[in-house]
């Protein structure tokens, strides 16, 4: 790590190297380590590490940006230039108000836990050994970064925080069938490999010889990792304001107004601990929690201070790094729970499908939010509130606003899932069911 | 910087095997919307990473860090990482012979992209974002162009060093319309940041964007009031650039033999075409031909050494419908052997890592169906009643690689021999053996189109590579189309 301080003076010289009217400069660094397994045994085994500096220059209304990955004199002096130059180069953006000024920003326990060579290798194979006891096949991947934010800007703002995640996933794979779990938190030392194993190998167990089932409408329960899978493409395509503004969105037009169920309420939630909490966005302004639909109704989109200034709305903290062709994104998304138990939702159901996560989600059509893709490892058909079979996997074809209009149950749970070995974060999600979710078509497995 | 690259080999301690990459990519990206210039941009990163295969298991360890203490200590961690890999191992890793080579490459670029002043660049992309808005129900307009450069320095403890230098470049517009409750878009000259090949800025010359803008935007606006394609089991015509992604997912990615061997299980699957399946499966129909080939001039997965430092070729995967090859890598390609005595190849050459930081792991190079005999007009007249449909919108496919489905920005009804009505949302679904054994018709040379997909994720880490794919417009026999509600 290089810490706040020496950060804190790199975005200083960094600054008075610019002749800009206005600059920004976002510092990263990264200590990663992941350990890979397949076939029962580690078969890639990595740690690297890197610097990341990003350089947004401003000339009236022209904008340049220039990265690199060297913070040695010459190379800051080199960035600084090119984006200079880039800059000069540039149209006005006649939307562009300037960067953001210095707000008070929340200081979060910082909790950085390390990982070795040693104990990924010893996580990784106590799962492994799990997997042996049943003749399975274990795969899978520990996952453990850490990670160093510094943004600073010409009008004083200057933020900094570090973190750690530690994610463990597996695949088990059976003969006929295929089972997943994952943990993850911050301390790799408090991720739990013998109940991962557990709960894939029950999967693999209690998924042999899937049944086929015929498409169509079924009632579906979707543990937190699949309804993760779908909310990534919410908070995306979602309450971004770019694209509502663009009447792009599912939701253009709706703001104040009932988009979903009533049981349905989603919050982005960036300082809760539980996740892996994120003061400030990639402009250095403070996040806070957000309610964005409150009992189905949209309460509120998220902003950069781009979008804010151009639709004259607060900022709400949601910048990506420059520059930012998507709009501003909640990362930190989470649902409010229901009363009700997972053990009590599966057991109040007559007929349906539990769905342990999905695969190869794509967008169908963006202002329906429509999607397809696939289940994986884990799908099984209820009857009478019981796990009856495993069942082949299926296709689905189904939109954001429907499902969220169709929720019949949220569970009390609410489970971390990680994004990309949680180097996107970690979010927070219920079990849901919901009713006359489509299956278009199924798979030979 | 080959000096430093063998300075550094000559730290790491004797092993059973190791190499090292110093990789230097450089990047330039410019980004139009609605007549706003709004990503202009320009990044480098440069780093090593060092490979140790120790006591029969790997380590890799990466780092920005060129410092003698820097350099020492990654290497210190790849080697303290092998052990560790080695200490739960159930098989040792062995990698085929391979005998040490010496050699430059340099992708042969007409006009250097990043040459080019940046000012001209700006003027294109806004005229052609300017020239989509052929309506007021032209909403978003947006161009994009991207200049790319790799570099990379590559030694191995048997002896090989070898230095390259990748350039590609990316061009591309996307109108977008609003209007009749409906949201619609139209690409050129493909969807996702359109044409990308290892080429230089003579691409984006002979692609014409300014030209070709009008008549995107005035499909874009078309399409909203366009009939929906209709459902049921109708005869086929995709386009190249959407067998393209056709071959991709279901070819490429299926015969990559790290899935079929079940190193990628935990993340991007397995592969349906498993190792007994080899020259013993009939994949598609005698009209497949599908060839992986790393030799195409300006193909975006183009290069002349992979990562392992074996030298780019051209492979059959499918040979008139048979399955006859895999993607693989030194160390599959002995595990291959193991199985199939007979098969005494090398690793095809597909070990590709996207930067420093980075194992190399199998990747597509060009992965390609073989041009046919068809002229597309010829084809259009000989289908009774048909569906054309052209560049990509949506893409999904199972863990396997059977079941998939895709969508289409765009489709014309084929009646009677003739293209007709245009139609919107179309979409089709199939399991891949099905799919291509109902393949009968590919079109010529002459309508042959190497396309790139820059954005081919695998791997955890995540890895993005780019890759390329020859195509042609090809027919497929009663398949499922329509299969989406809208």
């Amino acid at each position: 790590m290089v810490g706040e301080q020496k950060l804190k003076q790199i975005a200083k010289d960094v600054l008075a190297l610019s002749k800009g009217d206005e600059t920004e400069v976002i510092l990263m660094v990264s200590e990663n380590a992941l350990t890979r397994f397949a076939n029962s045994q580690i078969h890639q085994n990595m740690e690297w590490e890197d610097l990341g500096i990003s350089v947004r220059v401003i000339l009236g209304k022209r904008i340049g940006v220039a990265s690199g990955n060297n913070f040695a004199k010459k190379a800051l002096e080199d960035i600084v230039e090119r984006a200079t130059e880039l800059a000069k180069l540039q149209k006005e953006d006649l939307h562009f108000q300037g960067l953001p000024k210095p707000q008070k920003i929340p200081r979060l326990k910082e909790r950085v836990y390390r990982s070795s060579e040693k104990l990924r290798a010893e996580v990784v194979n106590a799962v492994i050994q799990q997997a042996k006891k049943k003749n399975i096949i274990a795969s899978g991947a520990f996952s453990c970064p850490i990670t160093e934010i510094a943004v600073a800007n010409s009008h004083g703002i200057f933020a900094y925080h570090s973190s750690s995640a530690a994610d463990l996933s597996t695949i088990m794979l059976g003969v006929t069938s295929t089972g997943f779990a994952s943990d993850v938190g911050p301390d790799p030392k408090k991720i739990n490999p013998e109940k991962v194993a557990d709960t894939a190998l029950n999967k693999v167990i209690k998924g042999e010889n899937p049944i086929d089932v015929a498409p169509g409408d079924w009632d579906v329960i979707l543990e937190p990792q699949a309804v993760s899978e779908l909310m990534a493409f919410f908070s995306w395509l979602g309450p971004n304001a770019r694209i509502y503004y663009e009447q792009a969105s599912c939701l253009s037009g709706k703001l104040g107004k009932k988009v979903f169920g009533e049981n349905v309420s989603i919050i982005d939630d960036p300082l809760n601990q539980d996740s892996m909490p994120l003061p400030f966005d990639f402009e250095g302004v403070p996040k806070k929690r957000l309610e964005i639909i409150k009992n189905g109704v949209l309460k509120n989109l998220v902003y950069d201070s781009y979008y804010a200034n151009r639709y004259k709305q607060k900022n709400t903290g949601h910048a990506l790094p420059a520059p930012n062709t998507a709009g501003p994104i909640p990362i930190h998304l989470t649902m409010t729970p229901g009363k009700k138990s997972i053990k009590d939702i599966i057991a109040r159901t007559k007929k349906g499908l539990l769905v342990s996560r999905l695969w190869y989600v794509r967008v169908l059509n963006t202002k329906q939010l429509s999607l397809t893709g696939m289940t994986r490892d884990g799908t099984f058909l209820i009857e009478n509130g019981k796990l009856l079979a495993g069942v082949k996997n299926l296709r689905f074809n189904q939109s954001i606003p429907e499902t969220f209009n169709n929720v019949l149950e949220v569970s009390r749970q609410i489970e971390p899932v990680a994004s990309f070995e949680a180097e996107l974060g970690i979010s927070r999600m219920p079990y849901l069911k919901i009713k006359n979710w489509h299956f278009s078509s199924g798979t030979l497995f | 910087m080959q000096k430093q690259l063998l300075e550094i080999l000559s730290l790491i301690p004797k092993v059973q095997y190791a190499d090292l990459r110093i990789v230097e990519k450089k990047n330039q990206n410019i980004e139009t919307k609605d007549g706003v210039v709004e990503a202009l941009a320009s990044s480098t990163s440069l780093g090593y990473g060092v490979r140790v295969l120790v006591t029969g298991a790997w380590g890799f360890a990466a780092s920005y860090d060129f410092s003698r203490s820097g350099i020492e200590r990654t290497i210190k961690k790849a080697v303290s990482i092998a052990k560790e890999s080695a200490r739960f191992k159930t098989k040792n890793v062995v990698l085929t012979k391979q005998k040490p080579i010496k050699a430059s490459y340099k992708t042969p670029v007409k006009e250097d992209p990043f040459n080019v002043p940046i000012k001209d660049k700006i003027k294109l992309l806004l005229e052609a974002d300017r020239a989509q808005r052929v309506s007021p129900e032209i909403v978003i307009s947006q161009s994009f162009f991207s200049a790319n450069s790799e570099k990379k320095w590559f030694a191995s403890t048997e002896g090989s060093i070898i230095d390259q230098e990748i350039i590609w470049t990316g061009i591309g517009i996307e109108a977008s319309a609003a209007g009749n409750s409906d949201f619609q878009n139209r690409s050129y000259p493909n969807s996702f940041r359109g044409q990308n090949q290892t080429r230089g800025y003579e691409l984006v010359r002979e692609l014409k964007l300014i030209e070709n803008a009008p008549k995107i935007g005035e499909e874009a606006v078309k399409l909203l009031r366009a009939d929906l394609c209709p459902t049921g089991d109708f005869d086929i015509i995709l386009d190249g650039n959407q067998v393209a992604l056709q071959i991709h997912e279901s070819c490429g990615h299926a015969s990559e033999l790290d899935r079929v061997f079940g190193y990628e299980a935990s993340y991007a699957g397995t592969s349906f075409l498993t190792a007994e399946k080899l020259a013993n499966f009939q994949y598609g129909s005698k009209a497949v031909n599908i060839t992986a080939d790393a030799t195409i001039p300006g193909g975006l997965g183009t290069f002349g050494y992979d990562d392992e430092g074996v030298a780019a070729e051209r492979t059959f995967l499918v040979k008139n419908g048979l399955f006859s090859d895999y993607l693989t890598s030194r160390e599959t390609a002995t595990e291959l052997g193991e199985i199939h005595p007979g098969y005494k190849k090398g690793s095809t050459g597909a070990m590709r890592a996207s930067s420093w930081d980075r194992i190399p792991l199998i990747r597509m190079t060009n992965v390609n169906l073989e041009p046919g005999n068809w002229k597309l007009a010829d084809l259009i007249a000989d289908t009774k009643y048909g569906i054309f449909m052209s560049t990509n919108r949506s893409w999904s496919i199972d863990d396997r690689r059977y079941n998939f489905q895709f969508g289409t920005e765009i489709g014309w009804e084929i009646k009677n021999g003739k293209l007709g009505k245009m139609l919107k949302n179309p979409t089709y679904q199939g399991i891949t053996p099905e799919f291509w054994n109902r393949c009968d018709a590919v079109c010529d040379k002459s309508h042959w189109e190497v396309w790139g997909t820059p954005n081919c994720g695998k791997g955890q880490p995540q890895q993005v590579m780019y890759t390329g794919h020859g195509a042609s417009p090809t027919r497929f026999r009663k398949i499922k189309v329509g299969v989406v509600r809208w």
